[in-house]
């Protein structure tokens, strides 16, 4: 397929799929409750999809070679995660993540 | 429309969104440089932000796009990911269901993580649902036109960025900032754990697909987790 074109299919389908979801229960099921099983499990798709983002993201990926000597990426994901959960704001989590970042690039 | 721009409560959400806009400045620059380069134009990329506007679907998609991956696993991962928004919906639904409809429509489409976490604070604090969806629609509008605006910029001038400032490390720090939050609870603390490990056990897996792997094994034993607490705490 074009790649222009295969993009494009990319953009509007997952689009909607994402505008439906959000919509699901404001609009659509609105006078329908969700079942019980389906609500309790998804409690935890943001913690458990997140999280399988994050971790190649910081370089805990073998595939990527990286060794399990210091790495500064986990020792700043470490800081930035103390620090969110305990502000819950995502300014203060970027602010002193990159910025532990830095310095632990500076000085290694 | 003017009247809704000069509401308190519009602006109140928009103004206590910008500082959380601010943090997302570099998640939204990474998403422009990620739709550049995987080879799209820029409209397209455009579009990734405003009709996608979903970081990390955005990021996922365009990680894919360049790796070759086929249309059906992109869409795949991509809803796997988007599921997340069902929860939110059926969570701000009882807060909505005294507005009409095109209210209700609009709100949805601006139903994201960052405007979802404030909006549930704010329903809690006050019992008046119109004021609550104006206050939302002001957030929401915040983190569009930020999301759109850091989105070109990152397209247009990414390639100005030094590489030695690890921009890209934002990406994983946005989602910290979501997830770190949600760890004061048992079973969220299993199913992260048990996600975080599967993506790298599974590390092998073609086209991405440990990602959607391991988000599915973490929420499965997340949700035995669970429901085994209840049992437990029932005795």
């Amino acid at each position: 397929m074009d790649a222009t074109l295969k993009l494009w299919v990319v953009i509007l389908v997952v689009g909607l799929l994402n505008y439906l979801s959000r919509l699901s229960f404001i609009a659509v099921f609105a006078r329908r409750t969700m079942p019980p099983l389906l609500a309790r499990a998804l409690k935890y798709v943001p913690a458990a999809m997140l999280t399988a983002l994050i971790v190649p993201m910081i370089g805990a990926d073998p595939a990527a070679g990286h060794t399990l000597a210091f790495n500064p990426r986990i020792v700043a994901a470490a800081i930035a995660g103390v620090v969110a959960f305990y502000t819950r704001s995502s300014l203060w989590t970027m602010g002193t993540g990159m910025a532990a970042l830095w310095v632990l690039q500076a000085v290694s | 429309m003017r009247r809704l721009l000069a509401s308190p409560d519009f602006r109140a959400g928009f103004v206590e969104m910008l500082p959380a806009c601010i943090g997302l400045i570099p998640f939204g620059l990474v998403c422009g440089v990620g739709a550049s380069a995987a080879g799209a134009s820029w409209l397209s990329a455009l579009g990734m932000s405003a009709i996608i506007f979903s970081g990390a679907a955005q990021i996922l998609a365009g990680q894919m796009l360049a790796g070759g991956a086929p249309l059906a696993i992109i869409v795949l991962t991509c809803s796997v990911l988007g599921l997340r928004f069902l929860m939110y919906s059926a969570a701000m639904a009882p807060y909505l269901t005294a507005l009409p409809p095109r209210w209700q429509k609009a709100l949805a489409f601006l139903l994201t993580d960052q405007a979802f976490a404030a909006a549930i604070r704010r329903f809690n604090a006050s019992d008046d649902p119109r004021a609550g969806a104006q206050h939302f629609l002001g957030a929401g509008m915040a983190l569009y036109l930020c999301w759109q605006v850091t989105n070109m910029t990152g397209y247009f001038a990414g390639n100005v960025i030094p590489a030695a400032w690890s921009l890209e490390f934002a990406v994983p720090l946005c989602f910290l900032a979501l997830v770190a939050p949600l760890l004061r609870d048992m079973p969220n603390i299993v199913a992260a754990g048990v996600a975080g490990i599967a993506v790298v056990v599974l590390g092998g897996l073609p086209m991405k697909l440990n990602l959607i792997a391991a988000g599915v094994v973490g929420i499965i034993v997340g949700t035995l987790a669970d429901l085994m607490r209840e049992r437990w705490t029932r005795r």
